[in-house]
Formats: C-alpha cells, sequence, structure tokens
C-alpha cells in the first residue's frame, strides 16, 4: 500500500469515525435509559408482523404434514397393489402339474381376490365344487 | 486486565444482575453503550428523529434475547449488530431510509472554512454510499472503521468467518473510495 493509499485509508476512518457523532451527542441517554427500563416491565406484545411471521410458519406445518399423509397414501396404495400380484405371478411361472389340488384351489383364490371385491358373482362361484383337471384348466385360462 | 477485558466483565456482570431482575443494571447497560449504538445507527442511515426509538427498540430485543448471547463477542459489538437488524426493519417498514442531514457541530468545526466545506461533502458522499452498499458490508465497515473492531471480534458477533469479514470491509472501502474521489 502506497502512502497516497494510506492517507486514503486514514481520510475514510476519519469520515467515519465523525459520522452520526452529533446525533449521538444529541441523545438524552439517561431519558432512554428510564425509557428502556419502563418498557422491559411491559410484557412482550406480539405484533402484527410477528402475528404475520407465525401464519406462514404453520402454513408451512400443515403442508408438510399434508405431504407426508399424502404420500403414506401413496405408499400403501401402491403396497397394496403390489401384494397381490407377487403372491400369483411365482406360481404361474412355475408347472401347474406340480402343484396339490388345494395349492391350486389357493392360487386360483388369490386370483380371483382382486376381481372378488368388484364382482360379488365370482366370490359366489365356490371352488370347492371343481376338480384337479378343472382346476389346472382355469388357472391356463387365467394365465393366458 | 486490558481494558476490554475489564469491561466486558463489568458488562458480564451487569447482565446477570438483570437477569436475577435488578432493573437498574439494565439501565446502566443502556447508560454505557447508547451513545455508541446511537452513532453506528445515525452513520447507518438512522434518521435523527428516529434515533431515539430505534436504540430503544435495539436494548429491548437484547435484553429479551440475552439468554443467546454466549459472550461469543463483547456486549457492545452483539447490540451493534442488533441495532443493525432493527434499522433494516425499520427501513423495511418506512420503504426508505432519510438521509442523515449534516449536523451542524461538524459543519462548523474550527479551522478553514473552505477546508470544512470540503469535509462535510465528503461526508455527505460517504455517508449516501454507505447506505446503497449491501447490508453486511456497511456493517463490516463501520463496526471495523468506525468502532475500531477486530475482524475476529466482527466476524464473531455476524456470524461469519473473519476472512469473509476481510473480504466485505475491502469491497466496502473500494467503493466508498470510488465514490470519494
Amino acid at each position: 500500500m502506497n502512502l497516497d493509499e494510506e492517507l486514503q485509508d486514514a481520510k475514510l476512518r476519519e469520515l467515519a469515525r465523525l459520522l452520526g457523532a452529533g446525533a449521538a451527542e444529541r441523545l438524552d441517554v439517561e431519558r432512554t435509559a428510564q425509557a428502556v427500563v419502563t418498557r422491559l416491565r411491559q410484557p412482550p406484545r406480539v405484533t402484527l408482523a410477528g402475528w404475520v411471521w407465525m401464519q406462514p410458519a404453520w402454513l408451512k406445518i400443515a403442508a408438510a404434514i399434508v405431504l407426508v399423509l399424502g404420500a403414506g397414501l401413496v405408499t400403501r396404495v401402491l403396497l397394496r397393489e403390489r401384494v397381490p400380484m407377487t403372491a400369483v405371478v411365482a406360481p404361474l411361472g412355475e408347472d401347474l402339474t406340480d402343484l396339490t389340488a388345494d395349492q391350486l384351489r389357493e392360487t386360483v383364490g388369490a386370483l380371483e381376490q382382486p376381481f372378488a371385491e368388484e364382482s360379488p358373482d365370482a366370490r359366489d362361484a365356490g371352488l370347492e365344487s371343481l376338480n384337479t383337471i378343472e382346476l389346472r384348466a382355469l388357472l391356463r385360462t387365467l394365465e393366458s | 486486565m486490558p481494558r476490554a477485558q475489564s469491561l466486558a466483565a463489568a458488562d458480564a456482570a451487569l447482565i446477570a444482575a438483570w437477569q436475577g431482575g435488578d432493573e437498574q443494571a439494565a439501565a446502566e447497560l443502556v447508560r454505557r453503550h447508547a451513545r455508541a449504538l446511537a452513532r453506528f445507527l445515525a452513520a447507518a442511515g438512522a434518521p435523527e428523529a428516529d434515533l431515539d426509538d430505534l436504540v430503544q427498540e435495539t436494548f429491548i430485543r437484547a435484553f429479551r434475547a440475552v439468554g443467546r448471547f454466549r459472550g461469543q463477542c463483547q456486549f457492545r459489538t452483539w447490540l451493534l449488530t442488533i441495532g443493525g437488524n432493527v434499522l433494516k426493519d425499520a427501513a423495511r417498514r418506512l420503504q426508505q431510509v432519510r438521509v442523515v442531514p449534516l449536523d451542524d457541530e461538524l459543519r462548523s468545526r474550527d479551522g478553514d472554512p473552505h477546508e470544512t466545506a470540503v469535509a462535510g461533502e465528503a461526508e455527505a458522499r460517504l455517508q449516501d454510499v454507505l447506505e446503497r452498499l449491501p447490508h453486511m458490508q456497511r456493517e463490516v465497515f463501520l463496526l471495523r472503521a468506525q468502532q475500531g473492531l477486530e475482524y475476529e471480534e466482527i466476524a464473531a458477533a455476524l456470524g461469519t468467518s473473519a476472512g469473509a469479514a476481510r473480504v466485505h470491509y475491502h469491497h466496502a472501502v473500494r467503493r466508498l473510495k470510488e465514490a470519494l474521489q
């Protein structure tokens, strides 16, 4: 830093020290001190600005709750849709001839379940009356 | 004990007394720091007519939040940064901070009338440019140049690093010098 810059810096600091000096001198410090003490005795005011500030905060909390609930709901729906699919796809990929009559009934029942709520008739059909060959035929129909 | 440390110790004792319910301790803290705070606020652009209100509001906020003051810097430095925020809030409400009229006392300094006039003009320009500086640059500049604080102290009060405070100061000085040339 050369001499000229140093002088400039010194001048700047000197000017900065002078700024506001007169106004500060005119401040009645004792009166200010008493006013502060009086105000401190009063309970803190909830200012309009504070109230307004609180509103977005509550909105953010509400939005976060809605997001969490929404995400939970979507996850639940997706999981419910996936469970029967995984239960059904595995046996269908295997040879049906290896399955016993009970296993076949169970598999057909699992396939039937998603549709049962929409179509009460399907539930009424009854798998007990079908023999092994008929059950295999039904499964192959459903698989295709 | 160095002067700064003894001042800090006296402030700490007064803060503890205020937290214990001693109102006169609060009044004493106001007496000790009100003028420095007023000078800082006026230099940062506070209109003189609002100065008393701004000083009061700063102390009220500081006393109500004093539990958060951990002695990371001097009480006065912490107070000045609260003052800066109070002024910023007030300026936002008013949408402007008026230029402080030049003090008559400063205008009528003894000496060559021409030099006095030039100095007054420089102060006015400095004030004008200061008000247009970014908040952080203005605060760092005033804390350093007006209050004579070290960068470490400024950084601790503003929650930044000493290096960042130095950079803010140099940016402010560069812009102020350009305006004063």
